[in-house]
């Protein structure tokens, strides 16, 4: 059975329709997990470096540099941080799942 | 940053309505400061400013179509209200005119502390959408949990 694609949010790879299991390991469009860790981790560490930038100007005395503008900076790395773990849990929990498995 | 994080534009668009009514708030308590301000750098009393907001795209909001729509806002430009002053008789004071009368700005307080009752609503609406953009992107975390 094919599963169509979820639209998805943009931006986001959708979720593909399951790969027949002969398909080679390189097929292009396939999702990797390892591969979204590693984007959605240098996310986490731009928008920690944004974050970290934004409070040293507000220290600094900015006048462009608002407090609000700091705390949504820093609240953004934490969500991107978050979301990176996720990933994270995900990659490992599958790992483990296989490691598991019974032969 | 990559477009992959779609839930931030929420927050993007909050913050520039935070930033938006920040300048509002500055404004008027400029104006309040000046409410007695008989000399500026360009002659005459201070005038009443006002701030002037445009939507502009959204930050990050790139796209489909929809996405197009989403709009921010941003202060466009800032006005000086051109009501006359308000003149007062004083003929000793020094700014006095021929006539003897003082000319003050042309600010109301009343009508300052009216328009900094509505920035700091429209600020805390702002921060309403913004606690709700996280807390879905929070929930959102969670799916599967």
């Amino acid at each position: 059975m094919n599963v169509s694609s979820i639209p998805g949010i943009p931006g986001i790879a959708p979720i593909k329709a399951p790969e027949p299991i002969a398909a080679p390991a390189a097929a292009p469009g396939k999702v990797d997990l390892a591969g979204s860790f590693a984007s959605a981790l240098d996310d986490a560490h731009a928008a920690e470096h944004t974050a970290t930038h934004a409070a040293e100007q507000f220290a600094h005395g900015d006048p462009s540099m608002g407090i609000h503008e700091v705390v949504i900076a820093s609240e953004k790395a934490n969500i991107s941080l978050r979301f990176a773990t996720t990933l994270k849990n995900k990659a490992l929990e599958a790992y483990r799942e296989l490691m598991n498995t019974q032969v | 940053m990559s477009n992959s994080m779609d839930f931030f534009t929420a927050m993007e668009v909050s913050a520039s309505g935070l930033s938006a009514e920040r300048t509002r708030m500055n404004i008027a308590a400029g104006n309040l400061a000046n409410a007695q301000t008989t000399q500026t750098a360009a002659g005459g009393p201070y005038k009443r400013r006002d701030v002037i907001l445009s939507a502009v795209a959204a930050p990050g909001a790139q796209g489909t179509e929809f996405a197009q729509q989403v709009k921010g806002v941003a202060v466009s430009q800032i006005t000086q209200d051109a009501a006359p002053p308000r003149l007062e008789y004083d003929p000793g004071h020094p700014q006095a005119n021929a006539q003897g009368y003082v000319a003050y700005p042309n600010i109301n307080p009343v009508e300052e502390m009216v328009d900094m009752i509505t920035a700091s609503r429209a600020y805390e609406a702002g921060i309403t959408t913004m606690t709700t953009a996280v807390n879905m992107a929070e929930r959102a975390l969670g799916i599967g949990r």
